[in-house]
């Protein structure tokens, strides 16, 4: 299992296959920004977004939408606060803030967020 | 009773006539209805974000394009009247190309401020914002100025932050020229003299402003949080895209070249645009095309927000060519009993949930239906100006102030909300915003700029 750390350090990338986002580490997530969307509440009882964590990939269905390419243009990213599911959730030296570029061919590039792109935990 | 219903709303929610001159507005009597298509999208601007936002944000195009075609094809199979729906179309060409050129260039623009927040710092950012609103527009300078102003303060950032900042910079300083805010360019589209909204709405602006920035510095002085932050600043302030600079010096002097203020300027009549908006649109492509990717990048720039606006204003433009001529029409029935007062409260309680611009634009049809004036004829509007200015005053005070009262007042407060929520930041809702900031705070203020300024005046 790889961790965020190794992903960013190797430039891993993800994959997006319409509204569903596949993130090549395990990982809590805490915050998604999408589009004009503030995601934090990823219980049933919202319909917006849902992530499971599986053995060696994270990943997240967007329900809001049919396909991310469509959504996320050129210029706009999709920014998160994550935490590797080995570290302590509650420590926030351990939150993650990533940036994620949706590329063609499936290719979702994963960043550390820029200093440009403000996201407040 | 209906009819009676739709045109007591429309009166006092839309400023009044559906026709622009009360000619035309006795002709459209019979067909009180048509008026409908108009009602239907206000509502639906109104509340679609809200309670039905997946059909919305999806459909909202084919619902704009859709009750626009309705009032059109009425115009023109059934009145025959096409001379309207061209000097519509002019008028929005006008309004459009202003808004997108201003969006687009401003767009390529980043600041990159690296300093402490401190509450006499923000209140500097927010009056210099509120100033230059005037010159690049609201949507310009909330676009500029928002990701700085969230930057600095991002160790101590709180929902107050931005909801002063849409008071200020993308409301209430955008009062003092045309370009400041879409009611105001299209006053002047209809023949308000550029500089006639600086001279006699100052002294209103002024003190209005002073008093929200003084009750946000004593806000924001309580705030403690990131007193302890360990942050280093440099204390640089860096600039990026700024030969964008240069478009908007473009556009700005462009808005003065229209063959009615500078003799010079060829019309490009029958087309229903000018020198002006060619200049205009092109600004909107070179803009885009020579920006800095960087600046963009750092903007996260989108085509969506003004996408949104072109659409939902070519249905309403359309829609409320018979709105404005009903309610010219009206206002020469009942306009003794209106007063400057009334109009600012009127046009103000409108501005607050509905767009502002076409309520300014029902209203001055209003006013100057009241003295038996048409507002298609400029010579007229000029007349209106000066014989009674503060009629004028009042629709141009309430439908700038009170566009900040809530999310949908004025476009601007939807792209800085989407910009903080992009940046993290978790806004108040709908009614939160009103209920928690702009009924407690602005509506007092309001209540004393209509008693000073427009209280048993007119």
């Amino acid at each position: 299992m790889r961790t965020i750390d190794e992903v960013l350090k190797s430039k891993i990338n993800g994959m997006h296959y319409g509204n569903r986002l596949l993130l090549p580490f395990c990982a809590e997530i805490l915050k998604v920004s999408i589009e004009d969307d503030l995601i934090m509440d990823f219980s049933t009882e919202q319909d917006d977004a849902e992530y499971n964590i599986n053995d060696e990939f994270t990943e997240i269905y967007f329900h809001k939408y049919k396909s991310l390419e469509e959504v996320v243009t050129k210029y706009e990213v999709i920014k998160m606060i994550v935490v590797d599911s080995k570290n302590d959730l509650f420590n926030f030296d351990d939150h993650r803030k990533i940036s994620i570029d949706i590329l063609p061919n499936h290719i979702a590039e994963i960043k550390e967020i820029e200093d440009d792109q403000i996201f407040i935990d | 009773m209906l009819k009676k219903i739709i045109y007591l709303f429309l009166f006092f929610s839309v400023g009044t006539p559906l026709f622009a001159s009360a000619e035309d507005g006795a002709k459209l009597i019979e067909y009180w209805y048509i008026v409908l298509p108009f009602v239907v999208l206000l509502l639906m601007i109104a509340t679609g974000p809200l309670f039905y936002h997946h059909f919305w944000e999806r459909h909202y195009p084919k619902v704009a394009i859709a009750l626009g075609s309705v009032t059109v094809l009425f115009y023109l199979i059934v009145l025959h009247d096409t001379h309207s729906l061209v000097h519509t179309l002019a008028e929005y060409l006008s309004f459009i190309a202003l808004l997108s050129s201003l969006f687009v260039a401003s767009g390529g623009i980043l600041i990159k401020v690296d300093r402490k927040a401190t509450p006499a710092l923000n209140v500097l950012i927010l009056l210099f914002g509120s100033v230059i609103s005037n010159v690049i527009g609201t949507t310009g300078a909330s676009m500029l100025l928002i990701r700085p102003f969230i930057k600095i303060n991002k160790d101590r950032i709180k929902p107050y932050h931005i909801v002063f900042f849409i008071f200020s910079v993308s409301n209430i300083g955008g009062a003092l020229t045309p370009i400041g805010d879409p009611p105001l360019f299209l006053g002047f589209l209809r023949g308000v003299e550029f500089f006639w909204v600086i001279q006699h709405v100052w002294y209103i602006w002024a003190p209005t402003l002073l008093v929200v920035l003084g009750i946000f510095f004593v806000i924001d002085s309580l705030n403690k949080l990131g007193s302890n932050s360990e942050s280093e600043y440099t204390g640089k302030i860096q600039f990026k895209g700024l030969k964008n600079i240069w478009f908007l010096a473009i556009i700005i002097i462009s808005v003065f070249l229209d063959p009615g203020v500078v003799s010079w300027i060829p019309s490009l009549s029958p087309m229903p645009f000018g020198i002006r908006e060619i200049i205009m649109f092109s600004v909107v492509y070179f803009s885009y095309k020579k920006a800095d990717q960087e600046a963009l990048r750092g903007n996260e720039f989108d085509f969506e927000p003004i996408r949104e606006v072109a659409y939902l204003f070519a249905g309403l433009f359309a829609t409320m060519i018979p709105a404005l001529q009903l309610i010219a029409y009206e206002a020469n029935i009942f306009g003794d009993e209106l007063d400057a007062g009334l109009f600012f409260w009127a046009t103000g309680s409108l501005s607050a949930f509905l767009d502002n611009a076409p309520t300014y634009l029902n209203f001055l049809s209003a006013e100057m239906g009241k003295f038996a004036m048409d507002v298609n004829d400029k010579s007229e509007v000029l007349l209106f100006e000066i014989e009674h200015p503060i009629y004028l005053q009042a629709i141009s005070v309430a439908a700038v102030f009170f566009g900040a009262m809530s999310y949908i007042g004025n476009a601007p407060n939807f792209m800085v909300k989407s910009i903080s929520e992009r940046a993290g930041i978790q806004m108040p809702s709908f009614f939160g915003f009103m209920i928690k900031y702009s009924i407690p705070i602005l509506l007092p203020i309001f209540i004393l700029v209509w008693w000073i300024f427009f209280y048993g005046n007119g």
